[in-house]
C-alpha cells in the first residue's frame, strides 16, 4: 500500500495541470501568467498545462483581490475542481488585497474566502517569480509527503 | 493461459498502454522541440495518467450517471480491441477473418460515439457544442479515410488485412502506387484524432475541452488513454496499409522497422499539428468533401487500372 501511495504523490507533483482565474486583477498578472507559459518559459518542463475547465485542473492559478461580484463564481470555481486541490495566489492584490484592502467591494486576498497554499507577491509578479512559486509549492509537497504528513494529499472519500 | 497472455500482457492491454504512452510523449517532445522550447519528461505521459486515476471522479448531478461513466470504458474496449486485429511486423494478426479491415474502421468510429455520448450525456453546454462538433466531424473524414484504406485494399483484392500484407509481401513496389491514398488518410485520421487543424471538438478557446467538459479523475483518465490508443493504432493500421515492406524478415530487425514505420507517422502528425492552426467546422467539411474525397476517388481509378493492366 506504501509503495503504491509513493508513486501517486509521485504523479501528483510531476504532473500538476493549472486553471487560471482572474478574480479581478487589472490584467497586469494574467499576462505574466500567460508568458509563463509561453515556450520562452516553458512551464511543461515541469509537467504544467493549462486547462479550460476546473474539473481537469489540479491548481487553481488566482490574481486579483476578489470583488464582491466574482466571490460567489470563485467559491463554485474551487468546489467544481476534484480532490486534492491546490490554490496559488499570484501578486500582491491576491495575496494581501494589496493597495484595493480596505476598499468596500473587495475581500482582500483570496484566502478570505478559500484556502491558499501559495503566494507569490509582485506587481506585477514576474514569469520567474511563478515559476519559482509553483516549483517552491511542488517542492514543499514533496517535502511534507516525505516526512510523512498524508493530510496534504487526503484521499478522496465517497 | 495463451489467450490470457495476448489478451492481458503482449499485444494486449499492458503492451498497448504502455506503447500509447511512450507514443504521447515522443508526439509532445516533438512538438515542444519545433516550438523550440525542452518539453515535457519522458515520464510524463505516465505522471498525467496515474494522477488521473488517483483524483476524485466527479459525475455532474444533472447527467445521466450510467451513460456517463459508460462513455469512457466504451471507448477504451474498442480500441484495444481494434489492434488485436492489425498484423504488426509479421503478414499474421493475432485474430484474422475475410472482412477484419472493416471491423476495424467500426472499432475506431466507436470511441466517436461514446465522445458524443459522454457529453451528451453530461449536460453541460459546452460539452454538447463539443459532442455535436464531434458528430458532425465524423460525417466530413470517415468517407475520405476509409476511401483512402480501402483503395489500398481494393489493389490487393482482399478486404482481410493478413491478406493484404500478404500480397505486398508478394508484390514489393506496389505500395508506391497508394501514396497518394497515404496523404488523404494521414489527413483524414488527424480528424478522427482530433488534433490541430481538425481539433474543433476540443477547441480550448471556444467550447473549453469540448465533450471531455465534466468528466475528472479515473473517467478523463481512460479518455486520454482512448485518444493515445487511436492514435497508435491509427498510425499502425496507416504502417501496415501504406509501407507494407519488411514484413517476414528476422522478428527483430522486422520490429525495429515496425517501430520506424510508425515514429515516422508520428512525427509527420506532430508536424502537421505545429504548422497549421485550427479551420471552422464548415471549412473543415467542405474541404474533406471538396478536396479530400475526389482526391481518394482518383486513388481509387488508378488502382482499377492497375488491376486491369500490371496485374492481369
Amino acid at each position: 500500500m506504501r509503495i503504491i501511495k509513493k508513486i501517486v504523490s509521485w504523479a501528483r507533483i510531476k504532473s500538476p495541470w493549472i486553471l487560471h482565474f482572474n478574480t479581478g486583477a487589472c490584467n497586469a498578472c494574467d499576462i505574466e501568467i500567460i508568458a509563463a507559459l509561453t515556450p520562452r518559459y516553458d512551464l511543461e518542463r515541469f509537467g504544467v498545462v493549462l486547462k479550460g475547465t476546473p474539473r481537469h485542473a489540479d491548481i487553481l492559478v488566482c490574481s486579483g483581490p476578489v470583488t464582491k461580484k466574482i466571490e460567489d463564481r470563485l467559491v463554485r470555481i474551487y468546489e467544481q475542481m476534484p480532490e486534492p486541490k491546490f490554490v496559488v495566489a499570484v501578486g500582491t492584490c491576491a495575496c494581501s488585497g494589496g493597495v484595493f484592502d480596505g476598499c468596500y467591494n473587495v475581500a482582500a486576498g483570496i484566502n478570505q474566502v478559500i484556502p491558499v497554499s501559495a503566494y507569490i507577491p509582485g506587481c506585477p509578479a514576474s514569469p520567474k517569480a511563478i515559476i519559482d512559486g509553483v516549483v517552491k509549492l511542488l517542492a514543499s509537497l514533496e517535502e511534507k509527503e516525505n516526512k510523512g504528513d498524508v493530510s496534504i494529499f487526503p484521499s478522496p472519500e465517497r | 493461459m495463451g489467450a490470457l497472455f495476448y489478451i492481458l500482457i503482449f499485444p494486449g492491454f499492458l503492451f498497448i498502454i504502455f506503447f500509447s504512452l511512450a507514443i504521447e510523449f515522443i508526439d509532445r517532445k516533438i512538438y515542444a522541440r519545433l516550438q523550440n522550447r525542452v518539453g515535457p519528461p519522458w515520464f510524463q505521459p505516465l505522471a498525467d495518467f496515474i494522477k488521473l486515476l488517483a483524483k476524485e471522479d466527479i459525475v455532474p448531478t444533472a447527467s445521466n450517471p450510467k451513460m456517463f461513466k459508460l462513455a469512457p470504458i466504451l471507448a477504451l474496449t474498442s480500441v484495444i480491441t481494434a489492434f488485436l486485429y492489425i498484423p504488426l511486423w509479421k503478414t499474421g494478426a493475432l485474430f484474422s477473418f475475410n472482412g477484419d479491415i472493416i471491423v476495424v474502421f467500426y472499432l475506431l468510429t466507436l470511441p466517436t460515439l461514446a465522445f458524443f455520448i459522454g457529453g451528451w450525456y453530461s449536460t453541460s453546454l459546452y460539452a454538447r457544442i463539443g459532442s455535436v462538433r464531434c458528430l458532425t466531424q465524423l460525417f466530413a473524414y470517415e468517407v475520405p479515410l476509409f476511401m483512402g484504406i480501402l483503395s489500398s485494399a481494393l489493389l490487393a483484392d482482399t478486404w482481410s488485412l493478413k491478406e493484404m500484407a500478404v500480397f505486398y509481401t508478394q508484390h514489393p513496389w506496389f505500395w508506391m502506387f497508394n501514396l497518394l491514398g497515404f496523404g488523404i488518410s494521414l489527413i483524414s485520421l488527424l480528424g478522427k484524432l482530433e488534433k490541430v487543424p481538425f481539433d474543433i471538438p476540443e477547441a480550448e478557446t471556444e467550447v473549453v475541452a469540448g465533450s471531455f467538459t465534466e468528466y475528472s479523475g479515473r473517467m478523463l483518465a481512460y479518455l486520454r488513454l482512448t485518444l493515445d490508443i487511436e492514435m497508435v493504432v491509427g498510425s499502425v493500421l496507416l504502417a501496415l496499409v501504406f509501407f507494407p515492406f519488411g514484413l517476414n524478415i528476422n522478428p527483430a530487425l522486422g520490429f525495429m522497422l515496425f517501430l520506424l514505420k510508425v515514429l515516422f507517422i508520428i512525427s509527420l502528425i506532430s508536424l502537421l499539428r505545429t504548422v497549421v492552426a485550427r479551420l471552422r467546422i464548415d471549412q473543415m467539411i467542405s474541404f474533406c468533401w471538396k478536396y479530400l474525397v475526389p482526391l481518394a476517388l482518383l486513388q481509387i481509378l488508378v488502382n482499377l487500372i492497375l488491376k486491369g493492366t500490371l496485374l492481369k
